[in-house]
């Protein structure tokens, strides 16, 4: 009996007596009392702050967070979507608003944490702790910059808080921008953080002080403070920076590390590390089958110049075009040949087909996009323009051809999701082929936040605004002498490139900004800053265009408070001492 | 065992043959059908010997005339014969009506039913068995009160049902716990005809016994154990064929889409998407379907009118075998069982297969020692057709595309048709490879009588169950069938992905339980228990996937290319109890009950983790009171009941009160790196959330015990719940830490109430039950507090807390509301008659039901805005806007802003219903049976408002018919217009939504009560001679149905799977045989 009992009991004694079982820890994570203890955390705690660049990024659709994507709201891009934001119905408790609070809150806390705790903590040198404080406060500049960009005015946390000690009221929009400066003074006089990567070094993608001296000039924009901006980007070009020869080369991953690039989100073709922009801005010819989500506008399209240096006009390709409707103009886009089917149906569509051409209707318009600003064919798959696809597994050079017919053979057109309709699509950051990447949801290219071309117009934007007319027009002139465009020039008044006085040369500046950086996610907010929104991206019928003009998206202006976005309705009831800018509705 | 036996018999019968005046008396006992009983006990009234009755329900024993025998079987009335002259004397039993001596499985022990305390309901092996259902849980439905049954999906192998017991107390989790043989467990694990009882602990004093496991009640699940000096071999099958109890219903007619997508861009001022020829070609050819095309293929084929839930559903069949093999010696019986399930489901390869096994032993070592297992295995296998896309997706495609023709799958042919409108069956078959999950559960068991009525129960159980997916992309073309195209190619091997993934999930308990039980005089029945629980459990997983196959079909990580994804995690949790329970009754009228429990929990910190959980209850068996001698003549039964219990909840995260710091990559120069940051935010004091139960019962019986009920009345509190409540924004995206937030009052009875009959050889028992549940959140985050205040420039502004003290969207948490209780905008309503006397703007004068439908309506709308008020979101009056057949939202808060945020609305109701209720009936005649179960609930809503009834219009996507029969529309220039339908019920169709008719408003609300005959069966019981002759000892031949009716106003697909469109639950009629040898 005595034996059976010892059996009995044996599972007790082997298990029963682990004094620590409740003892549990995480297996995939660490508890907070160690964070910050090591040199290795401290590199992992500032990684960690880099990594809420990519927050608001999502690889199952479009999510509108990121930063080319806003885009959308630029005179330059559109969506094939109808936007609130557009449709003048947007309301505080739109999610746009809440999530960009709420991700880029996230990143200044991350920052918070490591630049109160790594000199509290870090066992680190003094020299990488220096490095790595400055990175943090870069960050936490930058997302401050982003946030007021846009909500104008937002509560400024410096050091990590409580739940409930988020209770803090606005700070004015320039208090923000004072903050902003004095974290990037703090960076541009941190001795330990390098002026600049070259290509190659490990470090490549860290905050450097050509970053900060250049986020730092594009704040005194906002400010106002030309001069100090004008300092600024000059450190920058004296730091090695310069414009990479051939702009279209420029977006290609062999590039992304090059002298133009200042910062820049790295992007590697891993999961959740990589680009989007092949996703949402290519078409179901691209590598993957992509959903051509973001669209090139026709307002951009007629923006680049001609090859001279002249204004692009309709009305020398197609005598009477401006005179016509929109949707009577579509028959000039029509492909050549067509059926009596799509004759039918383009007539009911609206088109004019007493001017369709059945042989030359290709070749009349194809004359529309030759002779133009380079910037043109690399930005832009134009009608009767060729991409470099995908059919199947193999490459495939396909045509963007309206009415759609048939991917294959014989015609190769080029397919989109919206193949009723017929848009200007986005080359920019779209894989040629199938090899530049591995999956559409991850592509490798790094997606530039300020590369030298933005310095220098911003230079130049400056430089007018003190009305130093040539100097300006010289940094206006190294971009676009690069993209192979000719010289502005104040001495023959003959010339497109004639510049006639400081208002002409502001307006030329902001033009060139506008070739220079679609989808970028730069024109968006060059119209806000520069308070001409309203006028351009909401001039008369304008709307989310197919290429000849006619509306698919109304646009309406809701009123001057979109100017300033909604402080999100939820924060406003969780934080009562927040105030909503002016003029929102609930 | 033969030689045993004889000699057994020998010993018992050798002291009677001394008397000479005994002679052999021999008989049959039968039951009230007639049917031989088994195993009944024949004994001589004061007496010790006896002797039962053999398979065939004979005996034989010796006796003398004018002694009485009194016979006695469990389930059965004892009836006392005395012996007369003859040699034969047969009895006729008659089954015990309210069995009084029935015993209830309760928490560590058992108990008779008639000295319960607690609320227990119970369920038996009958009630459940030869359904041709698939899994337990579901076939619970309806039986007992209190106890909501839902099956939220017919998909099989996810086909489990989620029960609640006794409504919602709590926002975390919110199912009860499941004990298996002394065990906790899963109740998919339990093959259903392994099955010899169920108890549901649905109070305090029941439950409390498991502490901090119990708030949410218990399940008690009993399976078979051999008998002994008996084998019996048992096979069950069932073969039943499925089709979908309710399939959705989307428009067919290609023509009809296509105009249906151009009048709605054309109704905001689009173009029309589709041509009028693409359009004519669909009507002509439809008239002509069979008429081959220029290249041979079919009209029907070419020009394709795709009825897609037709061509998603089939019918198929399910298969249920079951083999068990029942016995036992004196010192060892044992069941063994071996289960096999094939259930294909209504949808392509989305079926599954399981293999189940049991052992159960039972081993009488030594007198003082008895020892056993359980054991029981299993494993699962799944089909791979990804359900989740292929519904997803059902909305995204449309009539225009052939589901599969020849083999492969159709793409759109029309020119103008999105190339996205998807093609729903190559979803069902995009993926291969395999998934599976196995279990293995033992339990060892060792009992020990260690003094009179003392004995020690020690058990230890070992569970894993470990799942093996792995899955690859299938290469797939899609046709232009017209043109015999291939519009999407099959993609290059280098393209594709393999995935591979593997969990693991272990549990190993230990139980040691001392019983005592003993009789103090006549009148005190004492018995006590005191025992140690312990538990961990663990959990990993592990999976990696890589891209670039040699070939389709080669698909082992090893040959793949690229590694993309590697992945794995793992978590553990571990509890320690001390527990133990006192039952005293007094002459068994007075009953007293006292449970206590101290739990300790890894899921909390050193400092909050142990938890204390009492209860006590008492009984009063009135009926055997003196003064209630006067009622027995129709008064079977009456006692009343009461308990008072303490019960927790730790259903947190695992380590939630600790704070840490997660992965976070971003690369550098091309190099992936890690990083960290806050993953969630700790709460250190995190502790248990207590339940506090109070319940009322009264059983009843009259009429000699044929008509029964049981009433309960409770109240549930829990406080302390563990929540996660709303934080700023501005504190980041890293998790909200779990908090003690809230509290929960739920109130509630339950009746049951059931009527027992014969009449000649027709015998029936029909029961019905009743429960009604509320809950109130109680407390939260706060008051909410709306209102206008004065701001600083002296303007009267109105503000609201509801961020701060509320939780949710369209579902919020709220103090003083129901768990989850609706908030949504309300759609205008006014009179109808638009101006005042003056000639202003009336704004109570809108149209009546919020949609605009006339001129007058428009006219009316346009005046408000020129009058000043905002009608959100569009404020505008144009087609793009808002124009004729679109809603204005009501400005409940009064600040001319019709449908801004402030002008949403509590409803007052919830998805959990009020009230559950179900009814069953088992009826015989002859060799005849039959019985039927039916359920239901009642008293909720659901907002139901997805693209399948939503009047928004994409091109690609599908229209229902429901919005099609009975959308608005109204040509202004033409009223003669005959698609002009301005008494529609539904908005018109629009390409975009500018006034947002799809906004969570009332419009979209819907009663959601259900009645469901949710089992019909009839038997028959093949005449013993027949049986025997094919060497059975029983045969039951039947058909069974299941889901073959519901009761509804609900438009959706079925109000139990919930608002939106899921696998479909099954309707089944099954064949079935159950033989034993």
């Amino acid at each position: 009996m005595k034996k059976l009992l010892l059996i009995c009991s044996l599972p007790l004694i082997l298990l029963g007596c682990k004094k620590t079982l409740l003892d549990t820890t995480p297996y995939d994570a660490l508890a907070s009392e160690t964070m910050w203890t090591s040199d290795n955390l401290t590199d992992l705690g500032v990684t960690g702050i880099y990594n809420a660049l990519r927050l608001g990024q999502n690889t199952g659709g479009a999510s509108g967070l990121e930063i080319y994507q806003y885009d959308r709201f630029s005179f330059t891009g559109q969506t094939r979507d109808a936007e609130a934001l557009l449709q003048g119905t947007i309301t505080p408790g739109n999610g746009l608003f809440s999530s960009n609070w709420q991700n880029f809150y996230e990143g200044i806390v991350r920052a918070n944490d490591a630049i109160t705790n790594i000199p509290l903590k870090s066992p680190s040198s003094a020299v990488k702790k220096g490095k790595l404080i400055a990175e943090a406060k870069f960050l936490r500049a930058y997302y401050y910059f982003r946030l007021n960009q846009v909500f104008k005015g937002v509560p400024i946390y410096l050091a990590p808080f409580k739940i409930e000690e988020a209770t803090k009221p606005r700070d004015t929009e320039q208090a923000v921008w004072d903050q902003v400066i004095k974290d990037l003074t703090d960076c541009i006089n941190e001795p330990n953080l390098p002026n600049k990567y070259t290509k190659g070094n490990p470090g490549f993608g860290r905050v450097t002080k050509s970053a900060a001296y250049a986020l730092r000039g594009k704040v005194y924009m906002y400010t106002q403070k030309w001069t100090e901006a004008v300092a600024d980007f000059a450190k920058v070009k004296e730091l090695g920076h310069s414009l990479f020869a051939n702009y279209t080369l420029l977006f290609k991953e062999a590039n992304e590390q090059s002298d133009e690039m200042i910062f820049s989100i790295q992007n590697t073709g891993v999961v959740n590390l990589g680009s989007t922009t092949q996703f949402f801005c290519g078409t179901r010819a691209s590598f993957g089958s992509c959903w051509n989500t973001y669209l090139v506008s026709p307002n951009l399209v007629d923006l680049f110049e001609n090859a001279d240096g002249t204004k692009f006009n309709w009305e020398t390709i197609i005598p009477g075009y401006s005179a016509m409707t929109p949707i009577a103009r579509q028959v000039y886009f029509l492909r050549d040949g067509l059926t009596a089917t799509e004759r039918t149906a383009a007539a009911a569509r609206g088109a004019d087909m007493t001017k369709y051409l059945a042989v030359g209707n290709e070749a009349r318009i194809s004359k529309a996009w030759t002779g133009r600003d380079s910037r043109l064919a690399a930005n832009v798959i134009t009608p009767y323009g060729n991409y470099n696809g995908v059919l199947g597994a193999g490459n495939q050079t396909v045509t963007s051809r309206f009415p759609y017919r048939t991917i294959n053979s014989p015609t190769f057109d080029l397919q989109t999701d919206t193949q009723t309709f017929f848009y200007y699509l986005h080359r920019k950051f779209v894989a040629e082929g199938n090899a530049e990447t591995l999956n559409r949801a991850y592509g490798p290219i790094d997606l530039p936040l300020i590369r030298y071309a933005d310095v220098l117009l911003m230079w130049a934007e400056a430089l007018v605004e003190l009305n130093n007319l040539p100097e300006a027009i010289l940094k206006v002139n190294e971009v676009r002498a690069r993209a192979g465009m000719p010289a502005l020039q104040q001495t023959d008044p003959t010339k497109g490139t004639y510049v006639s006085n400081q208002s002409n040369l502001r307006d030329r500046v902001r033009d060139e900004r506008r070739v220079e950086f679609p989808n970028e996610g730069i024109n968006y907010f060059d119209e806000l800053r520069w308070n001409t929104w309203k006028n351009t991206v909401f001039q008369a019928g304008n709307g989310s265009r197919q290429v000849w003009g006619a509306n698919v998206n109304t646009y309406t202006y809701g009123g001057d408070y979109l100017n300033a976005w909604a402080i999100p309705q939820v924060e406003i009831e969780r934080n009562p001492n927040l105030k909503q800018n002016p003029g929102w509705p609930n | 065992m033969m030689r045993i036996m004889a000699v057994f018999l020998l010993l018992s019968v050798m002291p009677t043959l001394l008397l000479a005046q005994n002679r052999k008396i021999s008989g049959t006992v039968t039951d009230e059908n007639g049917k031989p009983v088994p195993e009944v006990s024949i004994t001589i009234k004061s007496k010790s010997n006896g002797t039962k009755t053999d398979d065939a329900g004979r005996f034989t024993i010796d006796a003398q005339t004018g002694q009485t025998l009194v016979i006695n079987s469990i389930n059965h009335e004892v009836i006392e014969l005395m012996v007369g002259e003859g040699n034969t004397v047969n009895a006729a039993l008659k089954a015990k009506v309210n069995n009084l001596n029935d015993v209830v499985v309760v928490g560590y022990a058992t108990q008779k039913k008639v000295n319960m305390t607690g609320s227990v309901a119970t369920i038996s092996a009958k009630q459940i068995e030869d359904r041709p259902v698939t899994n337990l849980s579901s076939s619970l439905a309806g039986l007992s009160s209190g106890v909501y049954v839902r099956q939220g999906s017919g998909q099989p192998g996810s086909d489990g049902a989620s029960i609640l017991i006794r409504g919602t107390g709590t926002l975390s989790s919110n199912a009860p716990l499941v004990v298996i043989d002394g065990i906790i467990g899963s109740m998919d694990a339990v093959n259903p005809l392994d099955v010899e009882t169920i108890s549901v602990l649905k109070d305090a004093a029941s439950a409390s016994i498991y502490g901090s496991l119990a708030a949410n009640g218990v399940i008690l699940i009993t399976t078979k154990k051999g008998q002994r000096n008996k084998t019996t071999v048992t096979y069950n099958g069932i073969f039943s064929t499925t089709n979908p109890m309710n399939m959705p219903k989307y428009n067919s007619n290609y023509s009809r889409h296509m105009q249906m997508i151009n009048e709605g861009t054309t109704n905001i001022g689009q173009p029309s998407i589709f041509a009028a020829s693409t359009i004519r070609a669909w009507d002509s050819t439809s008239l002509i379907p069979d008429q081959l095309n220029a290249i041979g293929v079919p009209n029907r084929i070419a020009y394709p009118n795709t009825d897609w839930g037709d061509a998603l559903f089939d019918n198929k069949v399910v298969q249920n075998h079951n083999i068990s093999i029942n016995g036992g010696s004196d010192k060892v019986n044992y069941l063994l069982s071996v289960g096999y399930l094939d259930n294909k489901g209504v949808m392509q390869n989305t079926g599954t297969k399981r293999y189940q096994i049991r052992a159960n032993l039972d081993a009488r070592v030594a007198k003082w020692l008895t020892m056993g297992t359980q054991t029981f295995a299993s494993t699962q296998t799944y089909d791979m057709g990804n359900t989740a896309s292929a519904f997803n997706f059902l909305g995204q495609t449309t009539p225009g595309v052939v589901p599969t023709y020849d083999g492969k799958y159709g793409f759109p042919h029309a020119q103008e048709e999105s190339s996205t409108a998807n093609a729903i069956l190559a979803f069902l078959n995009n993926t291969a490879g395999s998934d599976r999950q196995s279990r293995f559960n033992t339990t060892l068991y060792a009992i020990l009588n260690l003094y009179k009525g003392l004995t020690l129960e020690s058990r230890f159980n070992y569970q894993i169950r470990f799942g093996e997916y792995n899955s690859h992309s299938v290469p797939q073309e899609r046709w232009n069938f017209a043109t015999n195209e291939v519009k999407t190619f099959p993609g290059d091997p280098s393209t594709f992905s393999t995935y591979y993934s593997f969990d693991k999930a272990t549990q190993t308990t230990i139980d040691n339980v001392l019983r005592y039980t003993t009789k103090i005089g006549s009148d005190h029945d004492i018995s006590a228990l005191a025992g140690y629980n312990q538990m961990y459990s663990n959990s990993y997983n592990f999976n990696a996937s890589k891209q670039g196959l040699i070939d389709y079909s080669i698909t082992t990580l090893g040959s793949a290319l690229l590694p993309t994804t590697t992945n794995g995690g793992e978590s553990d949790f571990a509890m320690r109890s001390w527990f133990g329970r006192v039952n005293y009754a007094f002459r068994n009228k007075y009953l007293l009950e006292a449970n206590l429990r101290y739990d300790g929990s890894s899921r909390f910190s050193p400092n909050t983790r142990w938890g204390l959980f009492p209860s006590v209850s008492a009984g009063w068996r009135i009926i055997d009171e003196k003064f209630m001698e006067g009622t027995k003549s129709w008064l079977s039964n009456l006692k009343i009941r009461g308990s008072w219990g303490k019960l927790g909840n730790n259903a947190s995260g695992v380590y939630d009160w600790q704070s840490t710091y997660s992965t976070r990559l971003y690369s550098f120069n091309n190099v992936q790196s890690s990083g960290l940051a806050v993953g969630r935010i700790a709460n250190p004091e995190l502790q248990w959330e207590t339940t506090t139960t109070t319940n009322f019962g009264l059983d009843g019986a009259i009429l000699n015990n044929k008509l029964f009920f049981e009433f309960d009345l409770y109240q549930r509190l829990t406080d302390g719940i563990l929540s996660t409540v709303p934080v700023p924004l501005t504190v980041g995206t890293a998790s909200s830490p779990i908090v003690n937030a809230a509290e929960v009052k739920n109130n509630g009875y339950e009746i049951t109430l059931g009527y027992r009959g014969k009449s000649g050889e027709f015998n029936y028992r029909v029961s019905g039950n009743y429960a009604y549940n509320t809950n109130e959140v109680t407390k939260y985050k706060g008051q909410l507090v709306e209102g206008y205040v004065t701001d600083a420039t002296g303007a009267q502004v109105y503000q609201s807390n509801i961020g701060l003290v509320s939780a949710g969207g369209t579902n919020r948490i709220l103090e003083g509301k129901k768990i989850n209780e609706f908030r949504i905008y309300e759609v205008y309503k006014g009179s109808g008659t638009y101006n005042n006397a003056d000639g202003t703007v009336n704004i109570n004068g809108g149209p009546r039901d919020g949609m605009i439908r006339t001129p007058e309506d428009l006219a009316w709308a346009q005046a408000m805005i020129t009058a000043g008020y905002r009608l959100l979101p569009s404020n505008a009056i144009r087609n793009n806007a808002i124009y004729y057949g679109d809603l204005i939202y009501a400005d409940l808060n009064g600040d001319g802003q019709y449908g801004n945020s402030f002008d949403q609305k509590f409803t007052g109701t919830s998805t959990l219903p009020k009230y559950i209720f179900g009814f069953n009936a088992e009826l015989s005649w002859k060799s005849f049976d039959l019985s039927m179960v039916w359920a239901g609930a009642a008293g909720f809503q659901y907002y139901w408002n997805d693209t399948y009834i939503n009047s928004t219009v994409r091109n690609g996507f599908a229209f229902s018919n429901t919005v099609l029969d009975n959308h608005y529309f109204y040509n202004p220039l033409d009223a003669k217009d005959p698609r002009n339908n301005i008494n529609a019920k539904y908005t018109r169709l629009k390409s975009s939504d500018p006034q947002n008719t799809a906004l969570a408003s009332d419009w979209w609300m819907q009663n959601g009560s259900w009645i469901k005959l949710k089992n019909l069966q009839i038997g028959y019981n093949i005449p013993e001679k027949l049986a025997k002759k094919m060497m059975m000892s029983r045969a039951r031949v039947y058909v069974s149905g299941e889901n073959l009716l519901m009761i509804t106003k609900y438009p959706g697909l079925d109000p139990e799977i919930g608002a939106g469109i899921g696998y479909p639950t099954m309707r089944q009629y099954a064949l079935g045989i159950n033989v034993n040898f």
